[in-house]
């Protein structure tokens, strides 16, 4: 908000006003470098939730107490919602830059891979009624399953050969990686991923806040 | 189809505008089903009041 006042103020005042939009585009890329405002913060916010239900679910079998499995469940259920963000979003972005929608470049393979691991911990959730033991279970699996993040979103996309920027053989020609973004175009970025972490903790709190009201009235009621 | 294809390829702000809707909606989708839960609570805790 300062900075839009600030930026309102001095608009009219400084020599080139020009200067406070100009974003540099990636070339071959044009206009769609802006996705990366979008497209990066959903993929960020997709391991920080699935990096904090495994803190909850290590916490949960601790001190057992039900409150961290329904914080756990909510961090997952937001992280599954990012990550099907940052797959769409990535495949439209591909569309119009790769030429396909889908084409399983190492990068989508490796999401691909994430959504079906973590696809599978709604089934195991869902298929166990005793309250406990489906905390117990899937706060195992979720600790077990983070383990697979960093390799799949870190490593292997880095270490093969793919279309995607940071790819093994994406060396230092590659426009991408050789691009360097401009003040003014970093700034939106940072401002971007600040504003989607505190979005994410703000629904992150509601659900998980609702989800254990609606858990104890369950538990009360019959 | 193929025009929209090719308008979207003239003028790829409109990209950008969609990936944005594409972010929000999943947003929204999740605050409808925030919205379906408290709906419950609020259900569940009339019933109990009576």
């Amino acid at each position: 908000m300062s900075y839009v006042i600030i930026a309102g103020i001095s608009f009219p005042i400084v020599e080139k006003p020009e200067a406070w939009y100009h974003f540099p585009l990636i070339p071959g890329l044009g206009e769609n470098a802006k996705i990366i405002f979008f497209h990066v913060p959903t993929a960020w916010i997709t391991v920080l939730a699935f990096l904090m239900s495994t803190i909850f679910s290590i916490k949960y079998l601790r001190k057992k107490d039900l409150d961290d499995d329904g914080k756990s469940q909510t961090a997952l259920e937001l992280g599954m919602v990012f990550c099907i963000l940052a797959t769409v979003t990535g495949a439209v972005w591909a569309k119009f830059t790769w030429g396909e929608y889908w084409s399983w470049d190492p990068r989508q393979t490796s999401i691909f891979a994430l959504l079906l691991i973590y696809g599978a911990l709604f089934a195991l959730r869902s298929a166990v009624e005793n309250e406990e033991k489906r905390a117990t279970l899937s706060a195992v699996y979720s600790i077990i399953a983070f383990v697979t993040v960093p390799f799949f979103v870190f490593i292997m996309p880095r270490i093969m050969k793919g279309l995607h920027p940071g790819s093994a053989d994406d060396t230092n020609a590659g426009p991408v990686v050789n691009f360097k973004m401009n003040s003014n175009m970093y700034l939106v970025f940072v401002l971007s991923v600040v504003a989607f972490t505190i979005l994410y903790f703000w629904m992150w709190r509601v659900g998980s806040r609702s989800l254990n009201i609606k858990e104890k009235l369950l538990k009360n009621y019959r | 189809m193929e025009g929209l294809y090719l308008f979207l390829e003239k003028n790829s702000i409109y990209i950008v505008m969609i990936i944005v809707l594409i972010v929000w909606a999943g947003v929204f989708l999740y605050n409808l089903k925030l919205d379906k839960r408290l709906k419950f609570i609020e259900k569940e805790m009339k019933e109990g009041k009576k």
